[in-house]
Parts: structure tokens; sequence; C-alpha cells
């Protein structure tokens, strides 16, 4: 199998007064086409940085990302909007501030095909938007419905059909479900599952909800404070957990269940600040195993298994 | 419900409705709640299914003029919440009932230190000076794990997990008897829920607090709830103790919730899917509200509504299957 995507050495720094934001910092990971990679971490990780740098909404500081063996990190951006723009797709957290309050459900789905498609007649694409609509479950009733006036779960069909409807390849999820309550959650990502396997699209899912994140992707890439601490097969990860941020993240989740009371990992402490990092490993102030060699030295991503790779000097410890 | 406990807040048959120009929103539909002293009860549904509403409506603190309660009482052992006129329940809130808001950023004053927020309740309620007021500021700091030297810095110096420890500070600084938290751990990550609700669990084993824990993630009910009441369209559907809402869930719509969650330790190809939509609650069916989108639904759920009833001892549940007439429909 080829990889769709392949991302090297990616860093994108924020300047702030205080500092260099180290938000993306040397992050390197492969994608096969077909298949989602889910990005999983807290708020400030850098996980909705590094879709958005995908997408070339940010510029990279520096690294590549090979679309096909192109690089489309360091392109012009006009080659890049003409290009690729069509073929990677983006789907947003909160579909109410990211739709027109002032656009019906056909016109906001109509918009982006009238823009990337200039010679489609108008009814050309009203025909298209339909299909779309229909594509992802939105009745035609619904065509002159206005944002405000539908629910969490209808809105974020409207940014799936607007991402879908320039037959894109790669789909950056950015917390597609978060805001939605859990019934409605479940339709949502039955309806990307089924999308996907139609179209062979291929997604970079990024969450902070595990639970999600098993359930749809092939592979997890655990991100802190800006780097990868562990890439694994999805499975892997709630069997075979070796970082310690990973182990205390599983952890952390609340089990809906009487019985499960597994002994908890309570992390100490919050997110240390991502400016102008110390070299050494990010984690460890808030980990529990730390030692000075931990506090001096970065540790690097080293495959310890087939496909499952960690960031830890200790990893073999924690195997 | 069992009489026998000790009861610190009973709710019977109560109705809030949010009635404007054009409509009337049913909000809470007859629900009967009885909270035992020490008890912590998770209040579990969708948006829109009237959990937040019945909490203002404890607290006394229902948008004016558009939020009524129509019908019903509550009881905080045994004095009647509805009666008592806006002063006494200003002298009720915070003394005896606190609530926690979703929301720490909102819910917290940005240009007053934190300390004096705290105190602020301390002053209300309690005959003492500033200077003591400020005092038990610092210790309810140290007791949510916040060192209290920093009583006198301000909200947006705190990061959030650390504003909801706050917020929870002066909740609790008139140790209540009941505690409300809406949401308490929905706007943090997961690693700062988990410290969070291991110190709601210690605070109530210490000191004996009753709450009412709103949310819609039963992990965290069942992470600190030992009883749990589901909600849907402004109806209590299920409750019972947390064994058995979570291990024999008794109303479908309890059924469903529980196959929509995607688990950590079994792996399913498709999610399970409710169907449809919550009903609008200001066009609510007069008869069961989840039967549109049931999938054990019969004929006759579509004719008749009924009323919660008891399947096991302690464990309630508002479904048709539990009737007579469901026997006969077969």
């Amino acid at each position: 199998m080829s990889d769709l995507i392949e991302v090297r050495n990616l860093k994108k720094y924020f300047s702030t007064p205080r500092g260099m934001l180290h938000a993306v910092d040397n992050v390197t990971f492969s994608i096969e086409k077909g298949k989602t990679i889910g990005v999983v971490g807290e708020s400030g990780c850098g996980k909705s940085t590094l879709g958005k740098t995908l997408m070339r909404l940010h510029d990279p500081t520096s690294g590549e990302v090979l679309y096909n063996g192109e690089d489309i990190a360091n392109m012009p951006i006009r080659e890049f909007k003409q290009k690729y723009r069509s073929h990677i797709q983006m789907i947003f957290q909160d579909p109410y501030a990211s739709l027109d309050p002032r656009m019906d459900v056909l016109q906001l789905v109509e918009e982006p095909i009238r823009v990337n498609n200039k010679k489609l007649s108008k009814a050309e694409v009203t025909a298209k938007a339909r299909e779309m609509m229909e594509l992802v479950g939105l009745a035609k009733r619904l065509e002159i419905s206005y944002p405000h006036e539908l629910d969490g779960g209808r809105r974020q069909r409207i940014g799936i059909a607007r991402a879908l409807s320039l037959s894109p390849e790669f789909i950056v999820c950015d917390e597609p479900v978060s805001a939605l309550d859990v019934s409605i959650q479940a339709q949502i990502l039955n309806l990307l599952q089924d999308l996907q396997k139609e179209r062979g699209l291929t997604y970079m899912f990024i969450t902070h909800d595990m639970s999600v994140v098993k359930h749809i992707s092939d592979d997890i890439a655990v991100m802190y404070l800006g780097q990868m601490v562990e890439k694994c097969p999805s499975g892997e990860i709630f069997r075979n957990t070796i970082h310690p941020y990973s182990q205390a993240l599983l952890s952390a989740i609340p089990i809906p269940s009487v019985h499960e009371k597994s002994e908890r990992m309570i992390l100490k402490g919050e997110l240390t600040s991502p400016i102008d990092p110390k070299p050494c490993c990010r984690f460890a102030a808030r980990c529990p195993y730390a030692t000075d060699r931990c506090r001096a030295e970065e540790p690097v991503l080293r495959e310890m298994k087939p496909g499952h790779q960690v960031a830890c000097h200790y990893a073999e410890k924690f195997m | 419900m069992s009489e026998t406990k000790e009861s610190i807040l009973k709710i019977k048959n109560l109705v809030i409705h949010y009635e404007t120009d054009e409509e009337v929103v049913e909000a809470v539909n007859n629900i009967s709640l009885d909270i035992g002293k020490g008890e912590v009860l998770g209040l579990v549904g969708e948006t829109g299914a009237g959990k937040t509403t019945t909490a203002l409506g404890i607290m006394g603190l229902l948008p004016d003029k558009v939020g009524h309660v129509v019908q019903g009482n509550i009881f905080l052992e045994g004095e009647d919440l509805l009666r008592k006129s806006n002063r006494e329940m200003q002298k009720i809130r915070g003394k005896k009932i606190s609530m926690i808001f979703q929301d720490p950023m909102t819910a917290l004053n940005p240009v007053k230190t934190v300390g004096d927020q705290i105190a602020e309740v301390v002053l209300l309620h309690n005959h003492c000076s500033k200077a003591e007021a400020l005092t038990r500021a610092q210790e309810m700091l140290a007791m949510v794990g916040i060192v209290p030297e920093r009583y006198r810095d301000y909200p947006h110096q705190f990061s959030g997990g650390m504003k909801q420890r706050i917020v929870i500070a002066i909740a609790l600084a008139c140790e209540p008897d009941l505690l409300i938290a809406d949401e308490p751990t929905t706007a943090l990550d997961v690693t700062i829920q988990a410290q969070i609700l291991d110190m709601m669990r210690k605070l109530q084993r210490e000191h004996g607090t009753s709450m009412i824990l709103i949310t819609h993630d039963l992990g965290v009910v069942a992470e600190i709830c030992d009883h749990c009441a589901v909600m849907y369209a402004g109806e209590i559907v299920e409750y019972g103790t947390l064994e058995q809402v979570f291990d024999r869930p008794k109303h479908p719509y309890t059924r469903a919730l529980y196959q929509s969650i995607p688990s950590l330790d079994k792996d399913v190809e498709r999610l399970h899917v409710i169907p449809g939509l919550v009903p609008d609650p200001s066009n609510l069916p007069p008869y069961c509200s989840f039967c549109e989108r049931c999938g054990e639904k019969k004929g006759v759920c579509s004719k008749y509504d009924t009323s919660i009833v008891e399947v096991e001892p302690g464990h309630l549940a508002k479904c048709l299957m539990y009737s007579p007439s469901w026997k006969e429909a077969e």
C-alpha cells in the first residue's frame, strides 16, 4: 500500500511576545491511502495546528508534507490552491461557527462547488449540491432552512457535505463530533465511515475523545506539547500502551460501567508552557517515572515493535 | 422509592414551562425525585432533556417572567422551597444549596481576586469580619488543591482546571448540605477531569455533602454517583441505583444510549444509532415522547402515555412495556 500523505519533520512555531511558541515540533508520520489516522491529545497539544498546517491554513516553519510524493507544504500558495485545495478538505469542530448564518442550506452546500468550478452553470451547481445533500442524509425540505434552525447533527452534516462536494481524497476532521450528543455522535461517525468505504477517503481524525478515536482510526498518534509521543495501530494502544502519558490519558477516561474500577493514574499539574521549551522530555514535569535523564535529554521517537513508535527514554521498561 | 431513607431533597410532580409570546416550552414534565442525605445522584440526558432547568428550578433561578413552575413541590429538609420569598431563597442559596455551573470561565468575576470572590459568599452568610472571611477563603483554596497564597490572584491567572476548582471552592465555602454540579467537567480535558472528579469524591466522603451531578457522560456518573436518573424530553424515564441502571437498564432509551457510545474494550464495526431527533419541547406528543425513536415500540405506544413504575425494588422506569396494556397488545 502506498502512503498518500507523508509528513517529515514538520514544525510550526508562532512568535509571541513571550517567545517562540512551539505548537507543532518536529512531527513525522505518514498516512496510507484509504486509512484513518487518529490524532489525540489534550487542548493545547498542537493537534489542530497540525491539521491546519497540512491544509496550508498555516505555513509551516520548516519540514515537508508530501502528498503523493510532491511537497505541498513549501509550494507557492497559489499553486497549492489550484492543484490541491480540492483534494484536501477539512471538517471543523463547531458547525455553527463555520457556517454563514445568512445562507440557507442549499446555498451553503453550493458555495464551495461554485467557487471551485467556475465553469459549471447555475443549474449544474444546484444539481451537484442536491446530490451532496442526499449523500450526507439531509432531507430536501431542509434546503431553505438556515443553520440556526437546525440541530448540531444536521449542521455537522452540512459541514461534511461542503467538504465532500469537491470530491477530496483527504479530509482533516477536527473534532467533528465533540459538540454533539452521543446519539447524534454515533450517526455522524457512521456516516463518516460509510463515506470512507464508498469513496476510498483518507482521514486525519483529530479528537480528545479516546473512545471515538479508537472506534474510527486505523492508527493512533498521541501528541503532547507539540510532539508525537506514541504512534501505533489503534488496537495496540489499548492493549499495549507504552508511553506513560498515553497510559495516564487512557486511565483518566471515565468508563460507563459499574464494575470496571481500574486503578487510576492521576497526573499532577497541567500542561507546561509550549513557549521556548527546554531540551528535555516535555512530559517530565508531570511524569511519575521521570529521572534526571528525562529532565536533561530529549527523547526521540523510536520503533519499539513493528509499527509501534514511542518517544520515551525508558520505553523498554514499560513494554 | 423507599421511604425509609432520610431525604434531603424531595421533588414532587414538578412541571416547569418556559412561556414566550409564541410558544410554551415544556421543559420539565412531572418529575419526582428523592435525594437521600449523603447521596450522589447523577442526572443524565442529552441536550434539551431538562436537566439544567430542573437544577435552576431547585435553586429558584429560573429566568424571570419566562420560566414558571407550573405545578409541584420542592422540599428541602421538609420546607417547600417554592413557597419561599426571594429574600429567603437568597439565604438558602450558597448556604444550604450551592450550584457549580458548567463553564468556569464565565462563572467567575474577572475584576475581583479569587480570594475576594470566595470571601464574598462567606461574608454574605456568616457574621464575621473581612479578615476572617479571607482566612476561610485561603482554607478553601488549600482544600481544592491551590496554593492559599494565590488568593490575591485574578481568574485569568489560573488555568481552566484551576478555575473550576475555584468555582467549587466558592460553592463549598459555606459547607452546603446539597451541591448541584451542572456539567462540572465538560469543558475540561480528561486528565484534568480525573483530578476534579477525584477531588469531588474526596470532598463528598469527608463532608458527607449530598450532590446532584448533571452530566451527559455516563462514564462520569459511573465514577462518583450512587444513584442515577435518566432524563428524556423533560421526564425521568429511568431511576435506580448505579448497578440497576447500568447493569439492568429497563428503558429502551437507556439501553440505546449505552449502545451508541463507542466502547474502549470491544470492537464494533458500526455504532448503534438512535434514529431521529429529540422531540421539540414546544410540541410534545400526547403519548410516549421517545416512541418515534424507539426500537422496541408497539402500536399502543403512540396511543397512551404512561407513568413511571417500579420494575424492581428501588428501580423505576417509564415505559408502556411494564404496564398491563403492553401484554394486551401482544
